[in-house]
């Protein structure tokens, strides 16, 4: 049986770890949301500032897991952490300001261009952790627990000794994450099924 | 400081969203794609042709052109002050 050993949840508003706030957004700084999170977290990686909203919270997350199991890097080799991710609104977020920049502004963005695919978020946190593990994005209709277990099971049974897994919901301002880390040799945590996966992502 | 210069600054600092940099940070002379310079990678360099057009009406369209003229911010100040003469 594996474990999930963290979890995070963050919204428009707030950000919390294993079910406690880590941060709330202050109404009173001129920075958004995630640039609040990302100077909270203390991490010096200015390629953030580049990365779309997908990819920043994708980043932020991965960030706020490591926090939890600050040994993850340690405890696995490069290639035993799998990435396995999810959301219903594909990279739409970056699609439309990619369609805003050449429709009304006439000059297209290269540096949006790139993030109009969804899974470009597993590279930039493959990136930042040399990760070269297996990895994967699903565009689903819905939240599907049961994606996460089966998939997550069988990258488990063949080869991957840890899954760090989530869901990326990003569209317009509209905030909806929740990231877990599954280990497969560890002896505590939660229970990592369909009851648990919805339970605890809460949506 | 000169016009030209401290404007390409700016540009390139909202353009290539490198909100960590101020315009005092970058030497006229730094090379814009070495990690000593300020670190730009191939998307920024498809970032700076469009900055050229956009503010300048300067279209690069020699490849080997846009490698000599894009090494610093002097290169790209003398690049576009020879196309407004």
């Amino acid at each position: 049986m594996s474990f999930i050993t963290a979890y995070c949840h963050l919204n428009e508003n707030s950000c919390s770890v294993n079910g406690k706030i880590f941060l709330q957004k202050s109404l009173e700084s001129t920075e958004s949301w995630f640039k609040q999170l990302y100077k909270e977290l203390g991490v010096d990686y200015p390629k953030f500032y580049k990365m779309d909203s997908l990819a920043q919270a994708g980043f932020l997350a991965s960030e706020l897991i490591k926090k939890i199991i600050p040994a993850i890097s340690d405890t696995y080799k490069d290639d035993q952490i799998a990435l396995l991710f999810a959301n219903k609104e594909s990279s739409a977020d970056t699609d439309i300001r990619f369609l805003e920049s050449y429709e009304e502004k006439k000059t297209p963005s290269p540096s949006l261009f790139v993030y109009t695919l969804p899974n470009i978020v597993l590279g930039e946190i493959a990136i930042r952790n040399k990760w070269y593990g297996e990895n994967m994005f699903a565009v689903l209709p819905k939240f599907a627990p049961d994606f996460f277990v089966q998939y997550g099971t069988i990258l488990l049974s063949t080869g991957s000794k840890a899954v760090l897994a989530g869901w990326l919901g990003i569209l317009e301002g509209r905030v909806e994450v929740f990231v877990f880390l599954v280990e497969k040799e560890s002896s505590t945590g939660i229970p990592f099924d369909n009851e648990n996966v919805k339970k605890y992502a809460g949506f | 400081m000169d016009t030209l210069r401290e404007e390409l600054k700016k540009h390139i600092i909202e353009e290539l969203n490198l909100e960590d940099l101020q315009v005092s940070d970058i030497d006229d002379d730094a090379l814009l794609f070495s990690d000593e310079g300020i670190g730009l990678d191939s998307i920024d360099a498809l970032e700076l042709i469009v900055l050229m057009e956009k503010y300048y009406g300067i279209q690069v369209t020699n490849p080997g052109e846009g490698k000599v003229a894009f090494l610093s911010i002097n290169s790209m100040a003398d690049y576009i002050e020879k196309r407004r003469a």
